[in-house]
């Protein structure tokens, strides 16, 4: 890294963690609970408790979210059990109106 | 009826998924949970041969009702099984009386039973890098498998959500291999399905609920509040339930409905409380002297509060709970049936009783400039309570609850509602060192406060996170700011933010302020009873 210089503010906040594990490690004890701790890049907070190493707006990269079955417990995953659930919106971010949430009673 | 109405009925029916029908036969609740099992889960399941655990798999874990509830939702979505809203309530009645937790098992997890907002857990690393990364503690801690059991949920999870191994966390080391052989075993040794509390608690007898309850408990925007609740037993575990009482500023609270009750100690009840869809997830003592837990909106469970309930005559809590010396205030007892003079303890003269309901006694109450600053004892006629009211000399602390909160931005036309937060003050005053923030600090309660918000960091300050992510009104309820892309902010950002909310509590001359951190965050889009 000593040839690297930090370009932008996330570089820098990279740059300032010791380590990746214990950034993780601090993360993961301090969530609160409906939230994951699954921190690459994170869905309510990113790896430094932050919000600046999200994806922002979440809308325009939610299928990377929901098609990699990255966080089934907050985004519904459309590789196992909602295949269906982005089908008629096929931009999240211009029909995030759209998009529905899974809620007991619509399981079928 | 508009995207979010729709939402919120959808919320209200499932919150209300366990009240079960009045049209089901109780008494043949166990009895038929088993034939519905037989008749519509073996062409799956199998017959073991052992009557101890008849079933294979099933007859291998046990889980709270609402464990149970998820499950049979997971069959019904995975598996295409198909029953009848009174079948799926007999078998979840029936699975959690016989397969259910002790109440020491889910002492540790109630928070999530009740659907208490803003928990922040101590999760064992060990589990913390592995189950808790994507649920809470709670939803392994309330489920009690069979080694093999666990090894099939790991097994399950891989089936379902392969790619659980290349998150953070997990692809840097053999995540199956320890998920396997070093998880799965720690779960079967901490979480055991043989515990020996589950069966002392199903050969114990079970606590009897019908009867008058002294109750007192706090909604947000309402305050505190005391009511007289009625049970009467309309079946077996199940109550008809009225509830009728007084909010702390003198107006009335009414609500009806019923509840049903698991595992011989699981209070569920749904009521209609002014005019409100409101939930119950309260858990019995042994004794059948007291029920504790949470009463909470059905179609918002984040705006809640606890809710205790004492069997018959008792004094249940104080509001205020705390008079500075000097101070003349108006004092209301919550309890039941309270009958006889009102005494508040040395150096706290009651002025006058200004009036006494069922629920309650509110008396003009005055401290000598010259009382010790200390607790005391209340007592109104032989009903006593031990160390119920403060007596302060100053407000020297303020904290505010929750210390760590959450709240989800969400409407403006899509289909996901937003989620509040809600805050209230605690004032501390500092005990016989002067000093805020040591051991000998005494609680005075809750307190009034006006609220603020500031941002929570340099970045949050640069991003203007309080303009766009909420605002807090003067009752400490948070709304957040509108979902979507807005393109007021920097790349077109979502409304979220890192806030602090600032009580500010006024004590004689004096303000004292304390604050709490929140994280405005997008939406969830998967809700579960367990989350």
């Amino acid at each position: 890294m000593k040839h690297l210089k930090s370009f932008n503010k996330k570089a820098k906040m990279l740059d300032q963690t010791t380590s990746p594990d214990q950034v993780e490690e601090v993360v993961a004890m301090q969530t609160i609970v409906g939230c994951t701790s699954t921190n690459d890049p994170g869905w309510e907070v990113d790896p430094f408790g932050g919000l600046g190493s999200l994806c922002q707006p979440m809308e325009s990269d939610l299928y990377g979210c929901a098609d990699a079955c990255w966080w089934p417990a907050q985004v519904p995953d459309t590789m196992s059990n909602y295949p269906d659930w982005s089908q008629d919106v096929s931009k999240a971010n211009e029909d995030w109106r759209k998009l529905d949430g899974i809620f007991p009673e619509e399981q079928k | 009826m508009n995207n979010n109405k729709s939402k919120h009925a959808l919320l209200s029916v499932s919150a209300l998924a366990l009240m079960g029908t009045m049209l089901t036969p109780a008494a043949s609740w166990a009895k038929d949970g088993e034939t519905v099992i037989q008749e519509n889960c073996l062409s799956c399941h199998t017959r073991t041969g052992n009557p101890e655990t008849p079933f294979s798999r099933i007859s291998e874990q046990r889980k709270t009702p609402e464990g149970w509830q998820m499950t049979l939702q997971r069959m019904q979505h995975w598996n295409g099984l198909a029953l009848s809203p009174e079948d799926t309530q007999a078998v979840i009645k029936y699975l959690s009386d016989t397969q259910g937790l002790a109440p020491s098992e889910t002492a540790p997890f109630r928070y999530v039973l009740e659907q208490q907002p803003n928990v922040v857990e101590d999760a064992d690393p060990a589990y913390a890098e592995m189950c808790a990364r994507c649920h809470s503690n709670a939803r392994f801690g309330l489920q009690r498998r069979t080694e093999n059991e666990w090894k099939e949920l790991v097994n399950t999870h891989m089936a379902i959500h392969p790619t659980t191994e290349l998150h953070a966390l997990a692809r840097d080391r053999r995540w199956y291999d320890i998920a396997l052989n070093e998880t799965a075993p720690k779960l079967a040794t901490d979480y055991a399905f043989n515990d020996a509390a589950w069966k002392q608690w199903q050969k114990m007898a079970k606590p009897a609920l019908e009867g008058s309850w002294s109750v007192a408990g706090f909604l947000p925007g309402k305050g505190d509040y005391s009511a007289i609740l009625k049970a009467v037993k309309t079946s077996a575990d199940k109550y008809s339930v009225t509830m009728s009482g007084h909010y702390s500023d003198g107006s009335e609270l009414h609500g009806s409905g019923s509840a049903n009750v698991f595992s011989g100690y699981e209070w569920r009840a749904g009521l209609t409380v002014d005019g409100v869809s409101m939930r119950q997830v309260l858990a019995a003592s042994a004794d059948g002297s007291s029920l504790t837990g949470r009463m909470y909106q059905s179609a918002h469970d984040e705006i809640g509060g606890e809710l205790k309930a004492v069997s018959g005559n008792a004094i249940v809590g104080l509001s205020p709970a705390a008079l500075k010396q000097g101070e003349t205030s108006q004092v209301t007892i919550f309890g039941g049936y309270l009958k006889g003079n009102v005494n508040l303890g040395p150096g706290v003269k009651v002025v006058k009783v200004l009036s006494r309901d069922a629920d309650r006694v509110v008396v003009e109450a005055k401290a000598s400039a010259a009382a010790t600053v200390g607790m005391r004892d209340v007592a109104v006629g032989a009903t006593k309570a031990k160390a119920q009211l403060a007596v302060y000399d100053k407000v020297a602390a303020v904290q505010v609850f929750p210390p760590q909160s959450m709240a989800r931005i969400g409407g403006n036309g899509g289909k996901i509602p937003k989620m509040q937060s809600t805050y209230r003050a605690v004032a501390f005053s500092a005990g016989a060192d002067g000093q805020p923030g040591t051991d000998d600090d005494m609680r005075l309660g809750y307190m009034p406060a006006s609220w603020s918000l500031k941002p929570q960091n340099e970045v949050a300050a640069e991003d203007r996170d309080v303009e766009f992510a909420g605002t807090i009104d003067s009752q400490g309820i948070f709304t957040p700011g509108d979902t979507g892309l807005n393109p007021q902010r920097k790349m077109s950002t979502n409304n979220v933010g890192m806030l602090k909310v600032v009580a500010s509590v006024r004590d004689g001359d004096n303000t004292v302020e304390g604050e709490s951190d929140l994280l405005v965050a997008v939406p969830s889009y998967i809700k579960r009873a367990i989350q």
